[in-house]
């Protein structure tokens, strides 16, 4: 049914004598209202640009930083967050690459997390977290800051990246002398490398030489897409506080803090508490993400608005 | 290594030359040097390590890769690689080592790899492994992905609008073996019918047990038979879209260079090729007339060597009505 504008039913109402129809006449005011505030803030998000990888699944890529065995053991324990996370938001988890310490910990792993939304939740997650407190390895009761970085990949699909075959060279292990039935050799490691940027990927967590293949190619191709998209960005302004691929990697983004029982996003300057909790890879995390969503959102927005002043003043 | 753990092996010297099933003999190892500082705590990465040490000494092909797979499958994984951090430390259990111990005794005797563990990956599936059924070869994933995409790609050709259908071949494999090809291609065209045949009742058999351990809803009739005098029997099958194989290509004069665990372990007869190792590749050629459809493939792996003597012989040979297509080369180039 058609609808009268608002300013005309606020003149209506409270000429009109009869009580109910008047009191019903008030009731659809405020339900309009309710709507325009709802369609103001659809607006306003659909203002905010999604970028092309936000529909991506994605590769994440943990590596040990400062501090030796704490930092290795530190990274695992960031991973095994992430692959929580992963099976708390029912997304698909799988370790492509795992280069595990001495004592427990990892020096260097890359999984490939793929779902619905994925990249849009883990794209905050990259850059360098950074643990506070008593290692097991420490004799003397001393507080130690170690770090280790998150380096968060879109994924394309194949179609999106243009590799040629020829641009590939594809290493194994029965690459040398006669092949076939003539050899039983099992390592089935496989190393990919692309010829024309020396980017190199690798693995060996399958028997199957042809999955192996399959997970190196994945590895290569968000290597290969990465690049791409940092040649592009790099132009894009930077003085946003949320800052997403590289230019994000290097910045100390979380500090968790075990003493203190406290975790501490430095980009919204935001503390929550209970570490543990929070390290379950659930609710707390998630929680965060979300508020770091908005922040970027409202960045993003600020920045169309300032863009757009600077049009209309020129 | 450690005396509590009794890790002494049989002194035997001298080397035994390797002949079909004889037990072959071993050097005596000591690696009381190795002694961890605690004896009894010994982790995965710690049994890796001595039992490479163990192979090497002993003259094991592929010392490394064949401990970290005979460890992580008594630890449920795959790969070694792919071991998480907490597996790899935690101490394992007398009953780990025992296993550990008697799969690498296997090992020792150059028994390859996937007869040791009874199991090996072929593209998404793992399948029973018995000798001396023939191991499947990593070049052959390839020849599947050949057969899948050709025919997908009939379909898409075929397909005039709506409904795009389905591929749904009738396959028949010569020389099934474990059943790689056969099963991988099932899982791929779940649509299809496919025919598995082998001359050997074990291959048959191990074919049987692998299917029906992936696939148990599926009822399978088998038999063994030499397809050589079997053209009658295949053709009650309706004529078929795709011959597929891994027939034996090696030329004879090259079989006395394989590997020992080849020779010793694996069905001869399902690499020799004869002299010129086109024996079965002919057989089947020259059986395919009767049996294809007349748009019909033969997918075959082949010596490197095969390509320009199949088009020879082909050409001919020009009643069989078979043309060469393509020659596809495997990811190593050959």
């Amino acid at each position: 049914p058609a609808r009268l504008p608002i300013s005309v039913l606020a003149v209506i109402a409270p000429k009109y004598e009869n009580e109910d129809f008047r009191k019903l006449a008030e009731t659809e005011i405020a339900s309009c209202e309710e709507e325009i505030a709802e369609l103001k803030q659809q607006i306003v998000l659909l203002l905010i640009p999604s970028e092309e990888t936000d529909e991506s699944d994605l590769i994440m890529e943990v590596t040990a930083g400062v501090g030796g065995q704490e930092a290795m053991l530190f990274t695992s324990e960031i991973f095994d967050m992430y692959q929580r996370y992963a099976a708390y938001k029912k997304w698909k988890f799988e370790v492509l690459e795992y280069f595990p310490s001495e004592i427990g910990g990892l020096r260097h792993a890359v999984a490939s997390i793929a779902g619905v939304e994925a990249y849009k939740y883990m794209k905050f997650e990259g850059g360098v977290h950074r643990v506070q407190r008593v290692p097991k390895t420490e004799k003397q009761g001393r507080i130690h800051t170690s770090t280790m970085t998150v380096a968060i990949l879109p994924q394309p699909t194949e179609m999106r990246l243009q590799i040629s075959p020829k641009d590939l060279r594809i290493e194994t292990k029965r690459a040398s002398g006669a092949g076939g039935q003539h050899v039983n050799t099992t390592d089935s490691a496989v190393r990919i490398v692309h010829i024309p940027t020396g980017i190199v990927s690798e693995c060996q967590q399958e028997r199957s030489q042809i999955r192996n293949k399959e997970k190196a190619m994945q590895m290569l191709c968000a290597k290969l897409y990465n690049a791409k998209l940092e040649e592009e960005t790099k132009k894009r302004n930077n003085a946003r506080k949320i800052q997403i691929g590289t230019k994000g990697r290097s910045e100390k983004i979380r500090t968790y803090n075990f003493p203190q029982d406290r975790i501490t996003d430095h980009r919204i300057s935001r503390s929550v508490h209970h570490v543990e909790s929070f390290m379950l890879g659930e609710e707390m995390l998630d929680e965060m993400i979300q508020t770091l969503r908005e922040y970027a959102d409202y960045e993003s927005l600020m920045e169309i608005i300032s863009d757009n002043e600077k049009k209309n003043s020129s | 290594f450690c005396p509590a753990m009794g890790m002494d092996w049989p002194l035997t010297s001298g080397d035994g030359h390797p002949s079909k099933g004889a037990v072959l003999s071993s050097k005596h190892l000591s690696l009381r040097q190795n002694c961890c500082a605690r004896p009894e705590l010994v982790t995965a990465t710690d049994m890796v390590n001595y039992w490479q040490k163990v192979f090497e000494t002993n003259g094991i092909p592929e010392a490394r890769e064949s401990s970290q797979y005979i460890v992580s499958f008594v630890l449920g994984a795959k790969t070694f690689q792919s071991l998480d951090s907490k597996s790899l430390h935690t101490p394992l259990t007398a009953m780990q080592q025992e296993q550990i111990q008697q799969l690498s005794n296997k090992r020792l005797q150059r028994m390859p790899v996937q007869y040791v563990l009874g199991e090996w990956d072929f593209q998404d599936l793992t399948l029973r492994m018995r000798p001396p059924v023939f191991i499947p070869r990593p070049e052959t994933e390839d020849l599947i992905s050949l057969v899948v995409e050709e025919e997908f790609q009939k379909c898409e050709n075929s397909a005039l609008c709506f409904p795009v259908s389905v591929p749904h071949p009738v396959i028949l494999e010569i020389g099934c073996g474990s059943g790689a090809i056969a099963l991988s291609l099932l899982c791929k065209l779940p649509q299809s019918r496919v025919i598995a045949m082998d001359k050997e009742k074990a291959a048959v058999d191990l074919t049987r047990e692998n299917l029906l351990g992936k696939m148990p809803w599926l009822r399978a009739g088998c038999a063994s038979f030499s397809f050589l005098g079997s053209a009658k029997q295949l053709q009650l099958w309706g004529p078929i879209d795709v011959i597929v194989s891994n027939p034996p290509y090696v030329f004879h004069e090259d079989m006395a260079s394989l590997d020992t665990e080849i020779l010793c372990y694996e069905d001869l007869d399902a690499l020799d090729g004869g002299d010129d190792g086109m024996r079965v590749i002919k057989s089947i050629l020259a059986l395919a007339p009767s049996l294809l459809k007349v748009s019909g493939s033969v997918f075959l792996e082949v010596d490197p060597r095969h390509p320009n003597m199949v088009e020879r012989w082909l050409q001919a040979h020009p009643n069989l009505l078979l043309t060469l297509c393509a020659i596809h080369k495997d990811f190593c180039g050959k």
